[in-house]
């Protein structure tokens, strides 16, 4: 596949300039690079998404314009997008087969369909109900189901973008098992990711894209995971100096007993019981879908339990969402554009949401202030965006994240709930994001981190617990707790003190 | 309390029934299973049927279908027309058509030109009603019978027939016994019932009924078995992921309306050749919005829709056939909802049981209270009940996600 001189913009930036590059086939070629450096753009004019301002595509050596997904799709190439693409209301095995069903005479053939599913689904060691609506799922169930999608179609060049996000390490692995095999019989793969270990460990070859243009392409042999990340930003990492904590004697978050039930399954969140002091950071690890989702909606008040929790030594099991929140809970989502976002609404509006109070007077709403409010977080969280005013579905991934992250930050909560807070966040940012967090924790917040990301978890955590089946199976500290030892908990080898 | 799928359908159709019976031996009032109730009730729920699946079949595509009562008229004065020109079978297929212009037209202005899909709706209706005046002018004026607001009578009707063995139907040329007209007139209890109703349903049937019925299994088969109802089904409820896996939107959502207007095209048939033999304004009645109802009583499922139909259907064939049964309705719904309280307080389902108690009293005053059944209360006995489906089941309903919202190519995000 050959891409030359791409040029893609959009009203008031220009997403890509001139980009120019190759991809061999029969191997895995990654492309990195900062948030809104424009790879998600790249890539969907690949799929026939939108069609580039000027330029050309050309796939085995013929140039192709494709004016649909289908044309690409004919073409042989299939993707996985960053924002999942995937009906609620449908069943997990029509989500997949959807645009590739297997049928005869027009009626589809289900039991092959759930048969061959099943077959891939073991082949990447996931295990997967095909049966239930995808509305039923957890984000780390959607993305297996986003990849199997691509890999049900059987398609000849797969885009990947940041397929594993959200997957624990076990599964990246398993992932990329298969990638290997299916390059190995001559498939190429396009791979986004914003962890530059996975990238390094798994790609023949590595584009940066920075600013809209490609700055090289290099081997994993040639370079390191550090000057890999300077050659995306374009300067040196700022290293955050380590410190020490500062867990205090207040215990801000007290939860007993806590438990989610739901008719005819077991407990989604079985008696689990913890308490975070003010300056503690309390990771939790484990497989997506083990509760950790009900807990946090529990924790704010979404979802029906039993049991007790308390912010701050006041009880708020019986309060509603609002006021929990107003007692000081936050809540990065796990989920930012099914639960954080409203993708149509400008920034400024977007970082309005759970603030609105704050922010109106006898009813009306202070824009001029709200406006300010959003100014200041897009700065101090570097989001990139021509202004506030444009709507959230034009920012890129990456700053999408940062502006909730940053709205939720900005209402200075006592308590925080943040889900895989760093989600699709690039490295540079990456580290801000967590400075932030850790300054917030030294002046008094407490923590509750679900991450899927085990250096993050490990980095930032001053105790670590791990859920299995709704419950808590394990606390350890970080120091003690190695991937493997956390692997075994996580997937109810063993059961800790 | 637990209980198998098969037992828990028997448990939904047994128990009705024989709640139905004990009302006919303690009143002595047979109108509410009598074989000519029902029979009038199955006529009357048939057009109310497939309005019903016309706003599922938009709605599932994703675009919602205000228009259907417009696309009904279309199919009233096409079928009208069609028949009194060419006879019954050919004015059916030109009801369908006329159905289906008005889904060309709803297509062409939400699908292809965005106009909002509500406006859009109504302004059918609006079109639909005097342009049919408009054009009855031009057809029906002058003829003997016919005028602006009505067609020349038909001079043949779609055959009707007894179902043979068991509603005494003839069998080439041999007349088959009548088993089921024998059992009700036995008045046994709840199998005198049984019959009453089974013979409702298979004696003096035409065949435009039988085939309006025949929609349900097709429609469901069609949109939940073939690739074609697949693909329809995910324009309705995510456009954007349908697109990236190369499915037409637009063409389908061209499908669906156009199938939705054949079918409210057919409701609209069925009012001017099956349950009369002449076009007449005003025909339709509103049943088309009645569909819409059984839709979301329905749950946006063809089974369900059915049996949101047969809820109006059935009152209304209380009323035309039996009308001093009308009282003994409202002791069935009593204790109906007293089983359902019971149940409540088995399941501890608090909201529900609420409801039920709620519903059994007022049914009950309304049982010993009132001599003279107002009309208008009988009428409004199907849209109550779908305003309890929808406090007690909001929770478990499921509409198209995307059904409302305008689809643009390329403007996935
Ligand atoms: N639909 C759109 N309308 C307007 N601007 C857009 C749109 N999509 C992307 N952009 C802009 O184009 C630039 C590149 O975005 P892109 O999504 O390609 O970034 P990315 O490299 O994928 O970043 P990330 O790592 O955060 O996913 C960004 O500045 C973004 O604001
Ligand atoms: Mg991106």
């Amino acid at each position: 596949m050959e891409l030359r001189n791409i040029s893609k913009g959009f009203p008031g930036v220009i997403a890509n300039r001139d980009i120019s590059m190759s991809v061999e086939r029969g191997t895995i070629h990654a492309i990195v690079g900062e948030n809104g450096a424009g790879k998600s753009t790249l890539m969907k004019t690949l799929y026939g998404l939108h069609r580039p301002d000027s330029g050309t595509v050309a796939v085995h050596g013929q140039v192709v314009d494709f004016r649909s997904p289908s044309d690409a799709i004919e073409a042989g190439i299939g993707m996985v997008h960053q924002h999942f693409m995937l009906a609620d209301n449908l069943t997990v095995l029509e989500n997949i087969i959807l645009g590739a069903e297997p049928a005869k005479a027009g009626v589809i053939n289900a039991r092959e369909a759930g048969r061959k599913i099943a077959e891939l689904a073991k082949s990447l060691g996931v295990e997967i109900d095909v049966n239930s609506p995808v509305a039923e799922l957890g984000v780390g169930q959607r993305q297996r189901v986003e990849i199997l999608k691509v890999l049900y179609r059987g398609a000849k060049t797969l885009i990947l973008d940041e397929p594993t996000a959200v997957l624990v390490p076990q599964e990246v692995d398993e992932l990329f098992d298969n990638l290997r095999r299916l390059v190995a019989a001559g498939t190429t793969v396009l791979f986004i990711s914003h962890k530059l270990d996975e990238v390094l460990a798994v790609s023949n070859r590595i584009t940066v894209i920075r600013q809209g243009t490609t700055v090289g392409t290099v081997t994993p042999a040639e370079v390191t995971r550090r000057q890999l990340a300077e050659m995306m930003v374009g300067s040196d990492l700022p290293q955050p100096a380590p410190r020490t904590t500062q867990v205090r004697e207040q215990v801000r978050l007290e939860v007993k007993n806590l438990t989610v039930a739901r008719v005819g399954q077991r407990d989604l969140v079985r008696d689990v019981s913890l308490a975070v002091r003010s300056g503690e950071i309390l990771g939790v690890a484990g497989v997506e879908g083990n509760g950790q989702f009900e807990l946090c909606s529990a924790l704010l008040g979404r979802e029906h339990s039993t049991g007790t929790v308390a912010i701050d030594g006041n009880d708020v099991s019986r309060a509603s969402v609002r006021e929990r929140m107003n007692a000081g809970l936050a809540y990065v989502p796990f989920d930012r554009q099914r639960e954080g976002l409203m993708l149509t609404s400008s920034l400024w509006e977007n970082n309005l949401l759970g603030q609105e109070e704050k922010f109106t007077k006898f009813g009306f709403v202070n824009v001029g202030a709200a406006r300010a409010a959003c100014r200041t977080v897009i700065k101090r969280f570097g989001v990139l965006t021509p202004s506030e005013e444009v709507p959230a579905f034009a920012l890129s991934g990456g700053n999408q994240q940062k502006l909730v992250v940053g709205r939720t930050m900005s209402m200075n909560p006592a308590v925080l709930l943040a889900a895989h807070p760093t989600r699709g966040i690039d490295v540079g940012a990456q580290a801000a994001v967590w400075e932030e967090v850790r300054q917030a924790r030294d002046a008094g917040l407490a923590v509750l981190l679900v991450s899927a990301d085990l250096d993050e978890l490990l980095g930032l955590s001053d105790r670590v617990i791990v859920m299995f089946e709704g419950a808590i199976v394990a606390e350890l500290l970080p120091r003690e707790a190695t991937p493997e030892l956390l692997g075994t908990y996580m997937t109810g080898a063993k059961v800790g003190s | 309390m637990k209980l198998s799928r098969r037992a828990r359908l028997l448990v939904l159709f047994a128990v009705p029934i024989a709640l139905m019976s004990i009302v006919r031996l303690w009143s002595g009032e047979d109108g509410l299973t009598s074989s000519d109730t029902i029979g009038a009730s199955l006529r009357l729920s048939v057009p109310i049927l497939l309005a019903g699946l016309a706003g599922l079949w938009a709605e599932r595509c994703g675009v919602l279908n205000i228009g259907i009562e417009g696309m009904m008229i279309f199919g009233t004065w096409f079928g009208g027309w069609g028949a009194w020109q060419f006879g019954p079978w050919l004015g059916l297929a030109f009801a369908v058509l006329g159905g289906m212009l008005g889904g060309l037209i709803h297509a062409i202005a939400t699908v292809r030109f965005n106009v909002d899909q509500i406006i859009s709706g109504v302004v059918l209706n609006l079109l639909a009603f005097f342009g049919v005046r408009y054009m009855s002018d031009l057809a029906f004026v002058g003829q003997p019978g016919g005028g602006v607001s009505q067609s020349p009578p038909q001079t043949s009707a779609i055959p009707r027939f007894d179902v043979p063995f068991i509603s005494g139907g003839d069998l080439f040329g041999w007349k088959s016994p009548n088993v089921l007209l024998s059992l009700e007139d036995s008045g046994w209890f709840f199998i005198g019932d049984l019959a009453g109703i089974l013979y409702g349903l298979t004696n003096n049937l035409s065949w435009g009924t039988v085939i309006g019925v025949a929609a349900v299994p097709a429609t469901f088969w069609i949109l939940w078995r073939t690739r074609l109802g697949l693909r329809l089904r995910s324009s309705g409820e995510s456009p954007t992921a349908a697109e990236t896996l190369g499915v037409n939107v637009i063409r389908l959502r061209y499908v669906g309306l156009l199938v939705s207007g054949g079918l409210a095209g057919y409701a609209g048939g069925i009012l001017a050749i099956v349950a009369s033999s002449y076009y007449r304004q005003g025909q339709t009645a509103g049943r088309g919005y009645i569909g819409l109802a059984t839709m979301i009583f329905g749950n946006w499922r063809p089974i369900g829709v059915l049996g949101g139909a047969s809820l109006f259907g059935y009152t209304e064939g209380v009323k035309l056939v039996a009308n001093d049964a009308i009282s003994t309705l409202f002791l069935f719904v009593a204790l109906a909802a007293v089983l359902l309280a019971v149940m409540a307080v088995v399941n501890r389902t608090t909201t529900r049981g609420i409801v039920a108690v709620f519903v059994s009293v007022i049914a009950a005053y309304a049982y010993l209270a009132i001599e003279d059944v107002p009309q208008s209360l009988t009428q409004s006995l199907p849209y109550l009940a779908t305003l309890i489906v929808l406090a007690t089941a909001s929770q478990r309903l499921r509409p198209p996600a995307m059904a409302g919202v305008p689809y643009r190519r390329g403007e996935s995000h």
